[in-house]
């Protein structure tokens, strides 16, 4: 068996299943945003619902209209907070942040669990070797009566990753490089473990990167096999957590591998409105930016931070150009204030909202006009996700992303910045 | 489970923000409130056009993108009685089984369905064919589990069901 069949053997209470099962799980932790609690608790009311079955096991954030902008939101939020008390559901976080960049922060996500959420990008997760997966609002208040969840067991696809990064290439570049040659629907249905030399020597803010993009592969979970990064990640984040990670049994138990050299991708950019028609940076010619669009939950970690500050230092945005910073959390937040990085974004001109979505979420402050173009470090340029259907949007690394607000139009971060 | 409807046809990778824009969201929806948005990323006039029992065929990554459950339901509130397509994003095929909205999936589909043909499906027996050219296959079988989901109306009713025979094995 793949450790991802372990892994929702052991939720289902069976020693072993097989691939296309369909079982019923019992997951570790539920989250829920500020859209999918007040959605999921109506719901959990009209399936006949009065008590949640297990509250320590729901978590609650408010990350997509945080804070409201609108009275509906206010007033959706304010039923949800008097809704999450009267449950005894203790783990809230409003405005601390994006629910899949908290989850890890704080151990939620750990190896060998599994999680669900009411958000597609819950995947992020899977990158601390554990099945994370979204679902629908009425999936979720099903859970909330039941205790469980029907899931059918994936079959696997391994993305072997080797070589060494150009100068200027990062994660988000190798996610794009897989939706350039395999397209939007790379990985239907499919569990996507990543593994290869390249992974090793990986850090876990870009695994996480990796494994945020495989729902825009159709995936349902991404994967990394657990390893000294990921140990130490675990200490850091949840030292009295104890937990084990499962092991993939042989080679038999992957449906495709795939090879990748990493050294022949350069920096990449997903042209308007699908993330599988992808150009190089540095070939794109004259592309205006009006907007850049940083954080979210592809890329609004710390080290998307340092490489933007590094890029942005003592220059400022080009006079057409205007850029929206979301941090990931407030403990990113925190730590971009402490080192410096939110001054020079703010020096150069960027605006700073709050930690969450930001304009990802589609209501919120930095939405595009018709005609506006924008380059993005989140994970999809779909038609009318920042505001205006008229409006382009370009999907990139952070690094492309920062280069490309400083030049006023799409660069190569190489051509700016050694990096 | 059979029917037969007129079809709809849409390309390839239709996202769920096409679907179901945004704009849209509200924390409840009005009766029929859904319905009234749907498709209207792509065709604005798309929720006056479509009628109960009208089935939608989609190209290859049909509903890609975010969870939204109000794509599948928007599309079952408005009567449709099936979506067909050669593949769909994983969380629209478990949104529209969870809602009740048969989902029939089929290699090359749409290039056998045009715009206004008559379809018809039949689930339990496993074919589909289009009454104007005449084209039939038999479709994969669908998992039991979730066929019976659909048949019996969704996984509201089913938790309804289950969180009835809970309370009655208590009292």
């Amino acid at each position: 068996m793949h450790a991802i069949s372990k892994i929702i053997a052991r939720h289902a209470g069976k020693k072993a299943v097989e691939v296309g099962e369909i079982v019923n799980v019992v997951p570790d932790y539920v989250m829920l945003n500020d859209r999918g609690a007040a959605r999921a608790a109506d719901l959990f009311r009209s399936m006949g619902g009065e008590k949640v079955f297990d509250p320590d096991r729901v978590i609650v954030v408010f990350d997509h209209h945080y804070p409201p902008i609108r009275p509906q939101d206010s007033i959706s939020q304010k039923q949800t907070r008097e809704w999450i008390r009267e449950q005894g559901i203790a783990k809230f976080h409003p405005g601390e942040g994006i629910g899949h960049v908290i989850f890890p922060e704080r151990g939620y996500s750990f190896p060998g669990a599994l999680i669900f959420g009411t958000d597609s990008h819950t995947v992020t997760n899977s990158a601390v070797g554990c099945v994370a997966t979204g679902m629908g609002h009425s999936d979720i208040a099903s859970y909330l009566a039941l205790g469980y969840n029907w899931l059918k067991v994936p079959e696997v696809v391994r993305y072997d990753l080797h070589g060494q990064f150009r100068p200027g290439v990062y994660a988000k570049d190798i996610a794009l490089r897989i939706a350039q040659l395999y397209g939007e629907d790379a990985a239907p249905y499919l569990g996507v473990e990543f593994s290869g030399p390249l992974i090793a020597a990986m850090p876990m803010p870009e695994r996480f990167v990796l494994c945020n993009m495989v729902i825009d592969f159709g995936a349902k979970t991404g994967y990394v096999q657990p390893d000294d990064v990921t140990a130490r990640w675990m200490a850091e984040r949840a030292p009295s957590l104890s937990w084990t990670a499962e092991t993939t049994d042989s080679e038999q138990d992957y449906g495709g591998i795939v090879d990748i050299d990493v050294s022949a991708i350069e920096p990449l950019v997903a042209l308007p409105h699908d993330l599988s028609t992808v150009r190089k940076a540095a070939e794109l010619g004259d592309v205006r930016i009006d907007e850049a669009i940083f954080g979210t939950c592809t890329g609004g970690r710390i080290d998307d931070f340092r490489v933007a500050a590094m890029i942005m230092k003592g220059k400022r945005l080009a006079p057409h150009t205007r850029m929206m910073v979301n941090p990931g959390s407030r403990e990113i937040y925190v730590q971009a204030m402490r080192e410096g990085l939110i001054a020079v974004m703010v020096e150069a001109g960027a605006t700073i909202g709050v930690p969450g979505c930001g304009p990802c979420s589609g209501c919120h402050q930095g939405m595009l006009a018709p005609a506006d173009n924008a380059i993005t470090n989140a994970s999809r340029n779909f038609k009318g996700r920042f505001g205006s259907p008229e409006a382009n949007a370009y999907v990139a690394s952070s690094a492309t992303v920062a280069a490309s607000a400083i030049a006023g139009r799409i660069v190569s971060p190489t051509a700016t910045t050694s990096l | 489970m059979k029917f037969q409807g007129k079809a709809w046809t849409f390309g390839r990778n239709v996202n769920t923000d096409l679907i179901f824009p945004k704009i849209w969201f509200r924390p409840t929806y009005a009766p029929g409130e859904m319905a009234s948005h749907l498709m209207v990323g792509i065709d604005e006039d798309f929720p006056r056009k479509v009628a109960r029992g009208d089935i939608i065929v989609g190209g290859r990554n049909f509903g890609c993108g975010s969870s939204r459950e109000e794509a599948a339901a928007a599309m079952k509130e408005a009567g449709v009685a099936a979506v067909v397509a050669p593949s769909f994003g994983r969380l629209f095929t478990r949104n529209a089984i969870n809602v009740g909205l048969p989902i029939v999936s089929l290699a090359g589909i749409d290039e056998q369905i045009q715009q206004g043909d008559m379809i018809e499906i039949n689930l339990s027996e496993g074919w589909i064919r289009n009454r104007r050219s005449g084209f039939e296959a038999r479709l994969p079988p669908m998992a039991p589990e979730s066929l019976k989901l659909i048949e019996e109306g969704g996984i509201a009713n089913y938790t309804r069901r289950v969180l009835e025979q809970r309370r009655g094995m208590q009292s």
